[in-house]
């Protein structure tokens, strides 16, 4: 089995086998060669990245032990806010502003010298699925730039796809992690909602977004899950991680392991996903799991629910964006209220604009028994389908999205079909159930196919072991590195 | 059924401005959008609570204290306009 960038590049510090300088301006110069076709970084910052990097070679020198995330060269979502580098989120609205404050998880993992690369690209504001909604347009597929990356962290995924990061930093607020993860043949951790802070993530839709990793295997997953979950006073909704640090019980057997199958999930799957995705079932026979179907009836409502009050909550969160305090603001105007549309009007790209719309309109007077409410109440049925569907199981397995990555310029087209794709992701969001996105085989045209190991709240450790002992039992078969980036 | 008119108000309410050649496209995006959401009607509502959040979250306080927050210059940094420490919207024709 392939070993982790992390682990491995880990190690090679330890081993002086590479300076962390060295590694570093191996990784820029890949950025520099692979970039034009992946369109995976929206901003390159070198300067910075070389000088944790001498931070972390004077450690080394002085002959003392590195974090396990020490020296890494990684990059974060362009949501995530760093302080005095440009944060966009990928939209005209916040051209050149400038955080004055770390997020949580980037303080933390700079406070153990992580090798920031720079900025990646996303659907703006997260809105989307294919990460073509970016002002500066989409990122491309490593394994075949013809196609979209995911979304909507479809730059982090791309980057580490294609070797041009050795992990990354994603949000997830209805697939935004696992999809680009399985679109690019590598893994992507929704966390459990509240167990890793959402302090300095710009915000689309607070009661679903999740910041979490992207990584090569899953033992990186866990690695980069421990170092950023915890708890965060600077985060009302802030729960911590619950038990051990994953990693010690990532290699524990599973014999007798319940995986819960349910029939929805396939739904409307291609054949190839499917066979794909009973293969892995097969996998986990053979390492004595009991694979257990059951009916998961309420999923059917899932997609209407997760657009409604995804959407209401961004229509509320988004009317901060006002050209006042930061970001872009339009030229001409008569008086302050011409001001705000206008730059909102120009600022914004046309998806936020409809899921603001759609937000505005199920919040508005006569529509909100309707919509919003009956939403927020079938939200609550289906909790509690997945509470008690893990009365019966130990962890779900379903597939994370119905299809392999799509052509360029087919998302775009029409709204609902691209929504129709996240509906394996979505109900995660919808209840804050943790999941984990891992390779598991590929379509007739060598396109990566994931799937998803779902746990119950504050699961991590069950999902990250199951998703481990499958990775380790099929081998190099479910992963091929791409043609881009560093070889070592 | 959503309407040109229901559009416009809704723009409205948004703080967007819908140019009138994109309105009849908007208004079938949002016809559709809405068209889609409302499968959710057709739900039972057979034993449906009321719902308040999920994992039964309590809000995560912290201690009332004074710490020191960021200084007013760092903050207006990222203005268009500023003036004596305050953010500014000047006339502009």
């Amino acid at each position: 089995m392939a070993e982790g960038m992390i682990k491995r590049l880990g190690s090679m510090l330890e081993n002086k086998e590479i300076s962390c300088t060295e590694l570093t301006n191996t990784y820029l110069s890949a950025i520099e060669s692979a970039n034009g076709d992946l369109n995976a970084y929206i901003k390159v910052t070198p300067e910075a990245a070389l000088d944790t990097a001498k931070a972390v070679d004077e450690k080394l020198a002085r002959g003392e032990q590195l974090a396990p995330l020490e020296g890494i060269p990684m990059t974060l979502k362009d949501n995530i806010s760093t302080k005095g580098i440009e944060t966009t989120c990928c939209s005209k609205i916040l051209e050149g502003y400038k955080p004055i404050y770390d997020a949580t998880v980037w303080a933390e993992l700079k406070k153990s010298n992580a090798v920031l690369l720079g900025k990646t690209n996303m659907d703006e504001f997260a809105m989307g699925s294919s990460c073509e909604t970016s002002c500066f347009g989409g990122a491309s597929n490593p394994h075949d730039i013809g196609r979209v990356a995911g979304g909507s962290s479809g730059g982090v995924a791309s980057a580490v796809g294609g070797n041009i990061a050795a992990y990354g930093l994603g949000s997830d607020t209805g697939g935004s992690i696992r999809q680009p993860a399985s679109f690019c043949g590598i893994v992507g951790l929704k966390p459990t909602y509240g167990s890793v802070s959402r302090y300095g993530l710009i915000a689309y839709a607070s009661s679903f977004d999740q910041i979490g990793p992207i990584t090569t295997t899953v033992e990186d997953a866990s690695i980069v899950y421990d170092a950023i979950s915890g708890y965060d006073a600077m985060d009302s909704t802030s729960q911590g991680r619950r038990g051990e640090p994953t990693v010690k019980t990532l290699k524990n057997d599973i014999k007798g392991m319940k995986i819960g199958v349910a029939d929805e999930y396939l739904d409307g799957v291609s054949d190839e996903v499917r066979s794909v995705f009973e293969k892995a079932c097969e996998v986990y026979r053979s390492l004595g799991a009991e694979i257990v179907r059951f009916k998961l009836p309420s999923l059917r409502y899932a997609l209407p629910v997760y657009y409604i009050l995804a959407c209401a909550e961004a229509s509320s969160n988004l009317g901060r964006y006002d050209g006042i305090r930061y970001g872009y603001r339009t030229a001409n105007y008569k008086d302050v209220n011409e001001m705000v549309c206008k730059t909102r009007s120009e600022g914004f790209g046309a998806e936020v604009k409809r899921r603001i719309l759609l937000g505005t309109y199920v919040l508005s007077a006569g529509y909100y028994d309707a919509y919003y409410k009956k939403a927020q109440n079938l939200r609550g049925s289906i909790v509690k389908a997945f509470k008690d569907a893990f009365e019966t199981c130990d962890v779900i397995l379903a597939p994370t999205v119905p299809m392999t990555a799509f052509k360029k310029g087919n998302a775009i087209s029409d709204p609902i079909e691209t929504y129709l794709t996240d509906i394996c992701t979505v109900p995660v969001n919808i209840a804050g159930l943790p999941g984990v996105s891992i390779p598991c085989g590929f379509d007739g045209e060598g396109m990566p196919i994931g799937m998803q190991l779902i746990g119950d709240t504050f699961c991590e450790s069950t999902i990250l072991n199951a998703a481990w002992q499958y990775e380790n039992a099929a081998g190099a078969e479910v992963f091929k590195p791409s043609a881009y980036g560093v070889k070592l | 059924m959503v309407t040109r008119e229901d559009v416009i108000n809704i723009a409205r309410l948004s703080k967007l401005y819908i140019a009138e050649e994109e309105l009849d496209e908007m208004t079938k995006a949002m016809g559709d959008i809405i068209k889609f959401a409302d499968t959710i009607n057709v739900a039972s509502e057979q034993g449906v609570e009321e719902f308040d959040n999920i994992n039964n979250l309590k809000n995560a306080f912290r201690e009332d204290v004074v710490v020191p927050s960021y200084e007013r210059d760092e903050i207006l940094k990222n203005a268009n306009d500023i003036d004596e420490g305050h953010f500014l919207v000047r006339k502009r024709v």
